[in-house]
């Protein structure tokens, strides 16, 4: 018997959310449909019959009074919440061959996408770099706070890099 | 609250002029959606993603409110001060507009 669910294991940094758009719209043209985002990298799918799903990504981090107004707004125009995941937002809409809805419509408000993304990176990273500065000045007074640093270093540049990307990714759009 | 100047907000994007053009009357979301793409003449969809984005926007800084909720929807109209940036909005279009058809006259 085949199973009807499955789960997957896939890492997508920050500022490639439309190369895991295009994974998910794949893998539902394979017949296994997004059931839900929880855990980062981990997705699950339900195998049912292949359908051209287009699958969009938003980067959304609304208050609960603002949850309703933002999902009646995308049920109205078609579009299905799969999940949400640290403020991302998974909606799909089926789609006729050869149509790509989206659910942003023009340049400038896929920047302010990016820029909120962009945001919330700086503001993780702010006090990261805080502490890393504070702690280089110390010396090492106990052994195991040199693999702290280690890991704050590795995290504290990881965030720089996506943040740099995404700002890359503004750039790019903005010269469209 | 003291305003800003309208003229800061100018030139509006294309979205956000039929967005606001079509809150003159009181609208919800999907209602603004196909008027949109309606007035436009099918030049303009508006995405719900760009729509929730201009609606929040306009909302903040006090352009449109709501007016009414209906079945989870709620409905926004222009303010004075939003009816006043679309005018002034209109009257750049038209300048835009008339330079454009004059030059094209011209050069033919």
């Amino acid at each position: 018997m085949v199973k009807d669910r499955v789960t997957r294991f896939r890492w997508f940094w920050a500022w490639q959310d439309e190369k895991e758009e295009a994974w998910l719209g794949e893998m539902s043209r394979r017949g296994l449909h997004l059931a839900s985002v929880g855990l980062p990298c981990f997705y699950t799918f339900i195998r049912g019959e292949p359908r051209n799903m287009t699958y969009r990504l938003d980067y959304q981090p609304y208050t609960k009074k603002e949850r309703e107004d933002y999902l009646q707004l995308f049920r109205d125009a078609g579009w299905e919440h799969v999940g949400e995941m640290a403020a991302w937002q998974y909606f799909r809409k089926e789609a006729a061959p050869g149509e790509n809805p989206e659910i942003y419509t023009d340049i400038e408000s896929k920047v302010a996408k990016y820029k909120r993304l962009l945001g919330y990176l700086l503001i993780l990273l702010a006090p990261l770099w805080v502490i890393l500065i504070i702690q280089f000045g110390d010396g090492v007074p106990y052994p195991w706070l040199s693999g702290i640093k280690i890991f704050g270093f590795v995290v504290g540049t990881l965030l720089l890099y996506a943040a740099v990307r995404v700002f890359l990714r503004i750039r790019q759009l903005r010269r469209l | 609250m003291a305003r800003n100047n309208l003229d800061n907000y100018l030139p509006l994007t294309e979205s956000t002029y039929y967005i606001m053009l079509s809150l003159l009357e009181p609208l919800h979301g999907y209602g603004v959606m196909q008027r949109v793409e309606a007035i436009s003449r099918g030049t303009v969809r508006v995405g719900p993603g760009t729509l929730y984005g201009a609606l929040t926007m306009l909302e903040k800084e006090g352009l449109i409110v709501k007016v009414s909720e209906e079945d989870r929807r709620k409905s926004y109209q222009l303010t004075d001060e939003g009816r006043e940036l679309l005018k002034k909005q209109v009257q750049r279009l038209e300048i835009m507009a008339a330079s454009g058809r004059a030059a094209h006259m011209a050069g033919k």
